[in-house]
């Protein structure tokens, strides 16, 4: 039986990012955990005063905008200060792969720098968990398919960036790790097949027919919105704390694979044919999957190396991905 | 049409004896739950991949085999041999030949172009190949598999029939590999393949067009029908005579590195004498 904790022993969190699915996903399981005190949502959404589901008053909503300074600033040094906040769980970047320009910058990069910075001198912030992604690997053919943390991560100046944010956030937060009084943890999530979460494969696999390149069918590893929120909250209760892991998912499949579970036809082109065919998809039909920042995983396997996320948080995936086609 | 594991099964029944098929239609991996290991390996094509190699190797290159009580039937271990005959049928004839001994789906660690050709590529990565990065042999070894390493690599293959049994430059890798891994090498000689194919040349700049380190120009347009002989040496135990850390240290991966040649190159010597001609 597990000890009853203090009301001043339970955990006080942050979450950012709080009406993404991801996010949300998060906030009722902090909820639902006894270890957890009170919960402090922050998203872009003025509505969403109220969380969709029933919370004991141990839960706060505010909208922020993390794209401006003077927002992180007032947020963590007003109502994260007077909720004595100890855990920010950072999990607000832009998901949209075609969003441009200096605010998503400032949202996805320049954010964090500010709450890095800030939360250095605050008097009840220690740790802070960076949702990050697998996307920050450098993937091409003479490179492990086991992908472990101290693989190579993509410093291509021809990476979009969505995938260039996503590395300087990333190094940005690794940088810190024992330079800063925080803890800090990065995470490095495989990429999450569900709605609202910026998944270029699930955008893929929106057309009934889903072109490959012909000749390729690499590997792939695929996280659950379950197991991606159970790594967060392993993430925020870890006594390990400053560290990097790596979070796989249970699924690891071709893409051939990938794409007849998900009843889909799968229609092999010359490599060549495809990056002209999904801008065009991308321009008439305003989707967001972009063949270019895809390329080389659509043709190399990339498959991220769990085993320190299971030594370290005990994670392991559990959670597969409901396929709407079964195994056949 | 996609080649998908239950047609990749369908395609090994039909190349396969049933008694064969019996025992490969369920070899055992690593499964992720979709029926690949995270390279990609599948039991279906893996099947498929001895069904295409049968034929040769039981009435083409007509394989003998010698000392196959060498070769670890559970434990990781690393073969390491001579490779040769300007296409890899070398490595083929070795691995369904490993397979077909023991049971065990070789892991054959081929270089960083092979994965990127396309078709082959994936075929042979279904069938257990994986490409040549230490990360790949280090998370293999420590789930106990057999690896597959050419230490000539290409050096060794694309070397023309003047230099026939002669081996070439000896990379060291597999000795890292093996010391820092704990597992022992298996030094092997394939005889028969030097004289399968004669090069007469080599095209370079249309090799590299296709992403191919050379392009030979072969005597013969298909190779020739010798007899394979592959000798399995005694394992080198790399694992009981050095320590994991000594794998940092250059004049001992160099030493262990050059048993293994010396080996392989001993392996050779004796085949070659006790061989008739290269059709026996």
């Amino acid at each position: 039986m597990t000890k009853k904790l203090k009301k001043s022993e339970l955990k006080r969190v942050m979450v950012t990012g709080a009406t993404t699915p991801i996010g949300e996903r998060l906030c009722r399981s902090l909820l639902a955990d006894d270890r957890v005190g009170h919960v402090l949502a922050i998203g872009p959404d003025s509505g969403a005063e109220e969380m969709p589901f029933s919370h004991d008053d141990r839960l706060t909503y505010r909208q922020f905008d993390l794209s401006r300074n003077r927002h992180v600033r007032q947020m963590l040094f007003g109502i994260a200060k007077d909720l004595k906040i100890e855990v920010i769980m950072h999990i607000s970047m832009h998901r949209s792969m075609t969003a441009k320009g200096s605010r998503v910058h400032a949202l996805n990069v320049d954010s964090l720098r500010s709450m890095i910075d800030l939360s250095g001198r605050h008097p009840t912030i220690k740790r802070l968990v960076l949702k990050s992604d697998v996307a920050v690997y450098q993937v091409q053919r003479d490179l492990p398919v086991l992908i472990t943390e101290s693989h190579p991560l993509n410093m291509g100046g021809g990476a979009p960036q969505w995938v260039r944010d996503r590395v300087e956030a990333d190094v940005l937060a690794c940088t810190h790790m024992g330079l800063s009084p925080l803890e800090i943890t990065v995470l490095r999530t495989a990429e999450v097949l569900a709605p609202g979460t910026g998944s270029q494969l699930l955008d893929f696999l929106a057309s009934p027919v889903c072109f490959r390149p012909l000749g390729y069918d690499p590997m792939l590893n695929l996280l659950s919105l379950n197991d991606a929120v159970r790594a967060l909250e392993m993430a925020c209760f870890a006594k390990q704390s400053t560290t990097i892991v790596n979070i796989p998912g249970a699924d690891t499949l071709p893409l051939s694979s990938c794409i007849e579970r998900w009843g889909r036809v799968s229609v092999p082109l010359p490599g060549f044919a495809l990056a002209p065919l999904y801008k065009a998809r991308q321009r008439l039909r305003g989707t967001e999957f972009s063949y270019g920042a895809n390329r080389r995983r659509f043709h190399y396997a990339s498959v991220p190396d769990g085993s320190r996320a299971a030594e370290q948080f005990g994670y392991l995936p559990e959670h597969p991905i409901h396929w709407p086609t079964p195994l056949s | 049409m996609l080649l998908t594991p239950k047609i990749a099964r369908r395609l090994a029944k039909t190349l396969l004896p049933t008694e064969v098929m019996d025992w490969a239609g369920s070899l055992e991996i690593s499964d992720n739950g979709h029926g690949f290991d995270p390279f990609g390996l599948h039991p279906s094509f893996a099947a498929l991949g001895l069904g295409l190699c049968w034929k040769l190797h039981h009435d083409y290159f007509r394989v003998l085999s010698y000392g196959v009580e060498n070769i670890p039937t559970e434990s990781g271990a690393i073969i390491a041999a001579n490779h040769s005959g300007t296409i890899p049928t070398d490595a083929m004839m070795l691995w369904a030949d490993v397979l077909i001994q023991t049971r065990r789906i070789p892991r054959p660690i081929a270089d960083h172009f092979v994965p990127s050709l396309p078709w082959l590529g994936v075929l042979f990565a279904r069938s257990g190949m994986v490409g040549g990065s230490r990360g790949n042999a280090k998370a293999l070894l420590s789930v106990d598999e057999l690896l597959m390493i050419f230490p000539e690599g290409v050096g060794g293959i694309g070397k023309n029939s003047k230099l026939a049994y002669q081996l070439q430059k000896w990379h060291l890798g597999h000795t890292e590999l093996a010391i820092r891994h704990s597992v022992p090498i298996v030094p092997t000689a394939i005889i028969g393949p030097e004289e399968q194919m004669p090069q007469i040349g080599q095209i370079n700049s249309i090799g590299k067009l296709f992403g191919l380190p050379y392009m030979p120009i072969p005597l013969t347009p298909l190779p020739l029908p010798v007899r394979y002989h592959i000798h399995y040496g005694e394992p080198i135990p790399v694992h009981l005579k050095y320590k994991p850390e000594d794998a940092d240290n250059p004049d001992v991966v160099r030493e262990a590195a050059e048993d293994v040649r010396r080996s392989v190159e001993l392996l050779i010597k004796n085949g070659l004498s006790t061989r008739k001609n290269i059709f026996e």
